[in-house]
């Protein structure tokens, strides 16, 4: 039997995005950075709203929203003792699942995952809901087009902050 | 009035002879002290409620949760605005179950109650039972707020229906929001807001809000970037002064340093948006004069309307209402707002300004929100009972003064003064 490419696609993907949150766990963040490709951006929308899928940071109010280089500044800012409120760095575990391929061209993927992640430092929150995954083909893995970050809260209560990269 | 001999409170501390002005940490961390302030100051000043944009057509609604209350804010069909308590008067369900929108009419879900936007019962859902003027007196309208009033689009309730008015409570703090509102002909409109909890007083909030003297050893990190961002600009000092207006509401007022969508361009944003700055420049200086213009544009002003309020005019206009949730803990809500049909591109760079300044996602508010709550666990800890806001304080310091605000926290202790007044009446 044929192994189906669609499940090669969301193999392919689920391994580099696996590895994507093992980088950003053991506070690798350089090395995270460097998964983004030269024109792309990290984005978490504003909680609450209706179609965070489709809204852009040009015009609403986001959380985050990264282009390369302020995301390059973000992770040289996390790098800094002066940081505080990752100083010291808080310990954090991404946990991926449900990935689901929307799109699979030549050159580019489009996949979204379930997402929970746990920061502990005094206490432990959780930040949870979609992710949306823009990912650039490139000499059989990935570059990061868009990370997109969608949480299933109304608010930032009780996570009060959004500290870690997510 | 200014501060010419000791003085102790439960509160405070004061002993002009010797520069020292303390405040005890009973006020963020003792919850008895924290039941005492809400029926002494919290339900009798004036609270931010919202911005007329968000209700700005009829039968608009929303719905704020502030203080202990969950609040019901419509224009009716007449266009006037409304603040209900949102619970239903027949046996008190919450009527309102959406955050926002427009509607016509209010069904309670548990026995078919309607109201109208005004607040008027429209239907009871039952043939017989009542008499037929059972509502004549209107004694099942939607039960309101006591006081409702606005300055410059924005509204305040106050849950005391003594209080004096809005305009009266604000004083010298109004003719500062009034200028917020000369931004554009066209008035303001809300972008988007933030909301986020903190482990901290609210007060504490107040104090960051407009505090100088954190700035470098907390934002250290912060400025790194923004020197990155602010390459090719001539440098500048940061200039400015405190200044304490009416009713415990001060400012601080500084020289701009950074980028702003309506007065100064970052070689970052690109050419496009350099002409349209340079050009709501020139046209906020034809239409409101040299000296407003460069007040309005030129310089960051970031006031605390007191108790809880905070009304930033800097990246970009920012207010915050800070509920408190209990002596140790708030809500931050956080508005951002600028002129309403903004060209698309200023929009663009008004929302990178904020984006990497300000909010629970930013370069800067995490290490905020980490200072109070690292103050919060110092309070509750006990054993140690003042915390110092002496910085640049003088014998017969007049409240109402500016200074240098980085060598004084005379904004602080007019805070403080009125917390002290209020809470010491009997």
């Amino acid at each position: 039997m044929e192994f189906p490419a669609a499940l090669l696609t969301r193999l392919q993907v689920e391994d580099f995005i696996y590895r994507e949150a093992a980088l950003l766990d053991s506070w690798n963040i350089e090395a995270w950075l460097a998964l983004f490709a030269e024109d792309s951006a990290y984005e978490v929308t504003p909680p609450g709203v209706e179609d965070p899928d489709r809204i852009s940071r040009q015009s609403a109010y986001f959380l985050i929203g990264d282009d390369r280089k302020r995301l390059g500044h973000r992770v040289a800012r996390l790098g800094q003792p002066d940081a505080h409120v990752e100083s010291p760095r808080s310990k954090v575990r991404h946990v991926y699942s449900n990935v689901i391929i929307a799109e699979d061209d030549a050159d580019e993927v489009r996949a979204y995952a379930n997402f929970i992640t746990f920061r502990t430092k005094r206490g432990t929150i959780e930040y949870f809901g979609r992710i949306r995954f823009v990912l650039a083909r490139l000499d059989g893995s990935f570059l990061i087009r868009n990370k997109r970050v969608m949480m299933d809260i109304d608010a930032l209560v009780p996570q009060g902050k959004v500290s870690i990269l997510l | 009035m200014g501060w010419d001999r000791p003085y102790e409170s439960r509160f405070l501390s004061v002993d002009p002879a010797a520069q020292r002005f303390r405040v005890n940490r009973r006020c963020f961390a003792d919850a008895t002290v924290f039941e005492e302030e809400k029926r002494k100051i919290l339900y009798r000043s004036w609270l931010y409620l919202c911005h007329e944009s968000e209700v700005a057509n009829r039968n608009d609604f929303l719905v704020r949760e502030i203080l202990d209350k969950e609040l019901l804010v419509t224009r009716d069909a007449a266009g006037e605005v409304n603040v209900f308590y949102n619970t239903c008067t027949h046996r008190g369900a919450l009527l309102c179950r959406s955050k926002a929108g427009n509607r016509k009419a209010f069904g309670c879900p548990y026995h078919g109650w309607t109201f109208s936007a005004a607040g008027r019962v429209l239907t009871r859902n039952a043939d017989t039972g009542y008499r037929a003027d059972a509502d004549a007196d209107g004694a099942y309208s939607l039960k309101r707020v006591p006081r409702l009033e606005k300055r410059a689009g924005f509204y305040f309730i106050n849950f005391d229906a003594e209080a004096v008015s809005l305009d009266e409570f604000l004083g010298d703090a109004g003719e500062r929001i009034d200028i917020l509102d000369e931004h554009s002909t066209g008035g303001l409109e809300v972008i988007g807001y933030h909301e986020y909890s903190i482990s901290g007083n609210y007060k504490m909030m107040c104090e960051n809000s407009y505090d100088g003297y954190h700035l470098m050893p907390t934002h250290g990190s912060y400025f790194t970037y923004q020197k990155a961002m602010l390459e090719g600009l001539p440098q500048r000092a940061l200039g400015g002064f405190a200044l304490s207006l009416t009713n415990g509401h001060a400012t601080v007022e500084t020289d701009i340093v950074s980028g702003r969508p309506i007065a100064q361009w970052l070689p970052v944003w690109g050419a496009a948006a350099h002409d349209l700055i340079e050009a709501k420049k020139l046209e906020l200086i034809e239409r409101l004069g040299e000296k407003r213009a460069h007040q309005l544009g030129q310089t960051n002003r970031l006031m605390v309307i007191f108790p809880n309020t905070v009304m930033n005019d800097q990246q970009s206009i920012q207010i915050r209402s800070v509920l408190p949730v209990g002596h140790d803990k708030m809500i931050t809500r956080a508005w951002l707002l600028g002129p309403r049909n903004e060209d698309p591109e200023l929009r663009r760079v008004r929302l990178e300004g904020a984006l990497s300044f300000l909010g629970p996602g930013g370069f800067a508010t995490p290490d905020d929100i980490e200072m109070l709550e690292l103050c919060q666990r110092g309070y509750n800890m006990g054993g140690v009972e003042w915390n110092d806001i002496s910085k640049g304080f003088e014998a017969g310091e007049e409240t109402a003064r500016g200074t240098s605000f980085w060598n004084n926290e005379l904004h602080l202790r007019a805070y403080w003064t009125q917390y002290d007044k209020m809470m010491s009446a009997s």
